[in-house]
């Protein structure tokens, strides 16, 4: 899932990045949610040892398949000439080189949860004692009820079964829940579930999936059907966006395909229905692009169509709906400004006499210009009003 | 030593009692158990497994810190030196584009791929070499006899038999053929030794079935089907028989002329040949009343703007450059498993089902699917499981990570299958002659320590 509208989700950073130098106190890191978890119970008395391990930078063994490169001119000119010490410590064996040489984004940039279950997972070694610690997180995995096991939520895959479930608060924070058939893949899912709950949707978007690779769990990151990792991951983060995106439109005019951090009063569970375009006309607007408030919800391009449909058409009813939510990560959404597929239902007499074929291609020739510039695709229904009398 | 090992099976009765008299040469291996065993094991002789593992460089590794136990035969198999040298030699030495050129490399290329032709057709035992069509794999085979076969001979209403136990390739194109002809596809389920019901086929066999499409042993039951018999009856009412041997062929004796099968697909990769060929035997007859499936070079006689005349079979289905050094590899596979002899890796690979099968009841709380092994009825050597409350996924995953063993958790690419059987996956270990017991015994070892470590976390 690369088409994230707006968001750049280049995995280009820095090698030298890497933060761990300014990693906090261990005793930080093991919240009380850890305490009971056998990692922790194990590393109680290691916690020094933990502490000094990270800044002796332990995690570069053989496990952890890192490479470390010359870093790239970085994003973050912050950090890129902090950590060079890092760049001298040899690992212990060449790691071998993952599919593509993606280097890893900062580890401060992750959700401080994430980081959290990333450092307790590096502390340890041992990959039975890793799984013991995921299928300890898939254990204390609030339950999803069944309503929620929908194809919508379903994790494309054919292994095991997965479901995500997203809502947001009334901070608009992203909040999942998710269940699985699979012992293993459950602990995967509850890991990311604790990782990213309660984060705003752009950081969840930001992440990208080769932090597996810090958790030392042989995570292949090869997108592939059978790969449920990184399926789970896209789908939360395809959750997310759509959330932002629907909440953003229930504020109102929505002007473009930008990610911005709105203040709603409203929490907005996702769902994949048509939205009632029409329910937040009260509601103030924030920081938007257009500013063309209407009772419709429309952006630029939404008000374009309709003014060019009255105006040759003069009908008796119109109906101009952006549904471009609906298909946000859909290749046609790339480069446009978000305003992708409309539902336009028309009533005029102009269409008397005119078969369907006709019909459409008049209206698709008022709407040339619309359609060279990024609108991708519409849905008809082109009526007369002697059509819509008899039913 | 293996006397005596199956007391607490129970007697079934004969899969089929109009079942032919086996020819004495047992070509399809039916034979009794006792005969089988002593005849192959003796005590202190070194097994198959053994002496065959030196020509598998692939098996001397490490997988996760420990040694590789390659249980995923079904899905592919492993190449042996031979093969690895014979397409090494080929691009090495005479690499050039057959059956065009003139020059000396093109000839002894063209010599070569037709020689493996040869070897394939001998193989099954087919009567011509140009009944044999090489293809991309089984999958493609099966597709062209579903666009050219079963386009130009299937009419609304016609019946194709088909078992909910086949693989997704023998299902997905004829849907697809059928919406397009009107065909019907119909489908037999399994009877209470968990086996394609021939009975209920038998039954289903009608003037209106045009094709009869079996496999001959099933990738994820290990049963085998009597295919000589669906071909008597379906011929008996004109029908075809399209036989989906992708996990016979590697395993056991196949003669298509002692089936008598109209049609007849395999892959190469499973039958230790390299990936991207597979052959399609059509009877002479057949092919040459088929269409083309592909158009372009090599399958047409003469080109004009406005149509083209077309070449014969096998050409006439083999468009474009094929997999000339693959073929060739393929051959070089079947000269060494004619080295061994099938019949000795069937007869070894019987005595390993049974040691497989054996084992694996030991395991508490597992399910095995497809039939018990009896007199009458054998299995192929390999284990469809679930074991109670644990996710085959899981399984597979610890097996692999933790002990090396290499295994397969899925569908199968058998869904219908796995949906009558109510579940959504299955682990599946599967093996070839170059296992051993040793692999068996690591593999189950492997497999108690993980439903242990499963099982400590409910």
């Amino acid at each position: 899932m690369e088409a994230f509208v707006g968001i750049d989700t280049n995995l280009e950073r820095s090698r030298s990045d890497l933060p761990f130098k300014s990693i906090p106190a261990a005793t930080h890191l093991f919240s009380r949610w850890f305490d009971s978890s056998p990692l922790t119970c194990a590393l109680k008395h290691q916690r020094k040892m933990a502490l000094h391990s990270f800044s002796s930078a332990r995690f570069c063994t053989s496990k952890f398949p890192i490479c470390f490169h010359l870093s790239k001119p970085s994003k973050f000119p912050l950090f890129s000439h902090r950590s060079i010490s890092f760049e001298k410590i040899p690992t212990k064996s060449p790691p071998p080189l993952r599919s593509s040489s993606t280097q890893l984004q900062p580890m401060e940039e992750l959700p401080p949860k994430l980081q959290e279950i990333i450092k307790l997972f590096q502390s340890v070694e041992e990959p039975k004692a890793k799984y013991e610690q995921l299928m300890f997180y898939g254990k204390n995995l609030n339950p999803l009820d069944t309503q929620f096991k929908t194809k919508e939520n379903k994790v494309e895959g054919c292994v095991s079964q997965v479901w995500v479930r997203a809502y947001l608060d009334e901070d608009k924070n992203v909040f999942y829940q998710a269940d699985s058939d699979s012992v293993l893949t459950k602990g995967l899912a509850a890991l990311l579930v604790n990782g990213l709950s309660g984060r705003p949707a752009q950081e969840i978007l930001r992440v990208p999936p080769d932090f597996a690779v810090l958790l030392g769990l042989q995570q292949s990151l090869t997108p592939s059907r059978n790969n449920g990792f990184l399926n789970m991951l896209k789908l939360m983060q395809r959750k997310a966006l759509e959330l932002l995106i629907e909440a953003e439109k229930g504020n109102g005019a929505y002007g473009n395909g930008q990610v911005v951090t709105d203040n709603s009063e409203k929490p907005v569970e996702n769902s994949n229905s048509d939205s009632n375009v029409d329910e937040n006309s009260g509601v103030r607007l924030s920081s938007q692009k257009s500013n063309e408030d209407n009772s419709s919800g429309l952006g630029s391009r939404g008000m374009r169509i309709k003014e060019k449909l009255e105006r040759e058409l003069s009908p008796i009813v119109l109906e101009v709906e952006d549904v471009s939510y609906q298909h946000a990560g859909h290749a046609g959404v790339r480069g446009s400004d978000g305003e992708t597929h409309f539902n336009v239902r028309i009533v005029s007499k102009e269409f008397e006499g005119k078969s369907l074929v006709k019909r459409h291609r008049l209206i698709y020739g008022l709407l040339d210009e619309e359609l060279q510039t990024g609108l991708h695709a519409l849905s008809l229904v082109a009526k007369t009003p002697s059509e819509v009398e008899a039913k | 030593m293996v006397e005596g090992v199956f007391v607490k099976l129970p007697s079934f009765p004969f899969l089929n009692p109009a079942v032919s008299p086996s020819s004495p040469n047992c070509r399809l291996g039916f034979r009794r158990f006792s005969a089988s065993l002593s005849a192959v094991v003796k005590e202190g002789s070194v097994s198959l497994g053994h002496s065959t593992r030196p020509d598998f460089p692939i098996l001397h590794q490490e997988v996760n810190g420990s040694k590789l136990v390659y249980l995923d035969n079904a899905a592919t198999s492993q190449k042996p030196t031979a093969v690895l040298k014979a397409l090494q030699n080929y691009y090495e030495t005479y690499n050039s584009n057959v059956h065009r050129g003139i020059h000396y490399l093109s000839a002894k290329a063209t010599d070569e791929y037709e020689l493996a032709r040869k070897k394939v057709a001998a193989f099954i035992n087919a009567s011509d070499s140009t009944e044999i069509v090489f293809t991309r794999n089984a999958t493609e085979a099966i597709n062209l006899v579903a666009y050219s076969w079963g386009l130009s001979n299937l009419r609304p209403g016609s019946e194709i038999i088909l078992s909910i136990a086949e693989h997704h390739s023998a299902i997905v194109p004829w849907q697809t053929i059928a919406q397009k002809t009107g065909a019907i596809l119909r489908f037999v389920s399994l009877d209470e030794n968990e086996v394609p019901d021939v009975e209920e086929l038998r039954g289903m066999i009608s003037e209106r079935t045009e094709l009869v499409v079996v496999h001959h042993v099933s990738n994820v039951l290990g049963s085998v089907l009597p295919i000589e018999d669906i071909v008597i009856w379906a011929h008996a009412v004109g029908a075809k028989v399209l036989v989906d041997a992708c996990q016979s062929v590697p395993h056991m004796v196949v003669d298509v002329q002692g089936l008598d099968a109209d049609f007849l697909v395999a892959s190469s990769h499973k039958m230790c040949g390299p990936t991207g060929v597979g052959f399609l035997f059509g009877k002479s007859n057949l092919l040459l009343d088929m269409p083309p499936f592909l158009g372009g070079g090599e399958m047409i006689s003469d080109v004009f703007l406005d149509h083209s005349t077309y070449a014969e079979p096998p050409s006439r289905f083999e468009a474009g450059t094929p997999a000339i050094g693959e073929a060739i590899g393929l051959g070089a596979a079947i000269d060494y498993l004619s080295g061994i002899g099938m019949q000795k890796i069937h007869d070894y690979e019987m005595e390993l089902a049974n040691y497989l099968y054996e084992k694996l009841c030991s395991v508490p709380n597992i399910r095995i699917y497809g039939p018990k092994p009896s007199d009458n009825i054998h299995r192929a050597a390999l284990c469809s499981f679930n074991v109670e409350n644990i996710h085959p996924t899981d399984l597979a995953t610890f097996l692999d990570q933790q002990h090396g063993v290499a295994i397969r958790s899925g569908h199968h690419c058998a869904q219908p299958l796995h949906r009558h059987l109510g579940v959504n996956a299955s682990a599946r270990a599967s093996l070839h002659f170059y296992n051993t017991r040793e692999d068996v015994d690591e593999f189950i070892r492997s497999l108690d320590d993980t439903v242990s470590f499963f099982n400590s976390f409910k």
